[in-house]
């Protein structure tokens, strides 16, 4: 064999062997330094006491962006924002400068979020498709699998791309999107999720699971490398 | 033993996480080596969570401000 060719065997090889190495050395799944939505903002100074405007000022848009991204419509979203506020300051007393505000604001928004949905008499009416489904009987993939030109680590993405996410969120059926939200937009533990939701460890594994697939496929034809 | 495509889909949010046990870990390895469209199938779900956890928020809309800022006015007009 010639040298040339040799090598031409061996290069797909050790191409294949750089790029799992590259994605095998990524970050794991909830790093330290995700964005999570209800955070405490990091302090400059010493933690001031929670006061209704503080309140306002500092979790009013973290309320209303998660119950958007859970009830995918604006409208609902305010219902849900001014309900969850005026509940918050009411009961502010019971958590001032407590650590377990963020957490206990993730419930409330939650809860009012799944009760406003609950009120809808339209509830989704269309077959839930599984992802999974999407592979030939003997498990190879449908189709061809092409690479993303879109850079992870880019934090900054453009307004374009993020509107395109969004819409991908909301285009999840319910199931999936409650937990894909919590978990991968706003970064919590999956056994939290499982408290909040009264879900086993397993659903929300699975549920999450396939709300990524379908984020996955969704998503796909825009950050497909042109072939 | 070795596994098929869509085994190892089912196996990717542990994968992802490691919290695949060893044999398993080793197995998912083992067919992305031999799968570029496995391979690329991972970098594209890793990709999702990631462009996902990037996303701002968005701004309150002028007038919920407004709405809010009158509840809030009230409660402490009580």
């Amino acid at each position: 064999m010639s040298s040339s060719l040799h090598l031409s065997l061996i290069r797909p090889a050790a191409k294949i062997k750089k790029r799992l190495a590259q994605v095998t050395a990524l970050p794991p799944d909830n790093p330290s330094g995700i964005l999570r939505i209800m955070e405490e903002p990091a302090p400059t100074k010493p933690a001031a006491a929670l006061t209704p405007e503080k309140v306002f000022t500092d979790y009013a848009p973290r309320i209303y962006n998660l119950a958007r991204r859970m009830l995918a419509s604006d409208v609902d979203a305010e219902d849900v924002t001014q309900d969850v506020l005026l509940q918050v300051v009411r009961k502010l007393d019971t958590f001032r400068g407590e650590s377990a505000f963020p957490t206990w604001l993730h419930r409330v928004t939650v809860n009012a979020a799944l009760a406003n949905r609950r009120k809808k008499a339209a509830r989704e009416k269309h077959q839930l498709s599984d992802p999974l489904d999407h592979f030939l009987e003997n498990g190879h993939h449908n189709g061809p699998i092409r690479r993303w030109a879109v850079d992870p680590k880019y934090r900054v993405l453009e307004k374009e791309t993020h509107q395109l996410i969004e819409r991908a969120i909301t285009g999840l059926p319910e199931i999936y999107r409650d937990v894909f939200v919590l978990a991968d937009v706003e970064g919590l533990p999956n056994a939290e999720i499982g408290e909040m939701l009264h879900l086993t460890l397993p659903a929300v594994k699975s549920r999450l699971h396939r709300g990524r697939l379908l984020m996955r496929t969704a998503l796909a034809p825009h950050f497909e490398e042109v072939a | 033993m070795t596994i098929t495509c869509r085994e190892l889909a089912e196996l990717l949010i542990d994968f992802v996480a490691g919290e695949l046990p060893p044999e398993h870990h080793q197995r998912v390895e083992h067919h992305l080596e031999c799968c570029p469209p496995c391979l690329t199938y991972l970098e594209t779900y890793r990709m999702t969570i990631q462009v996902t956890r990037n996303l701002p928020c968005q701004p309150i809309p002028p007038e919920l401000i407004e709405k809010l800022r009158a509840a809030l006015k009230e409660i402490k007009d009580i």
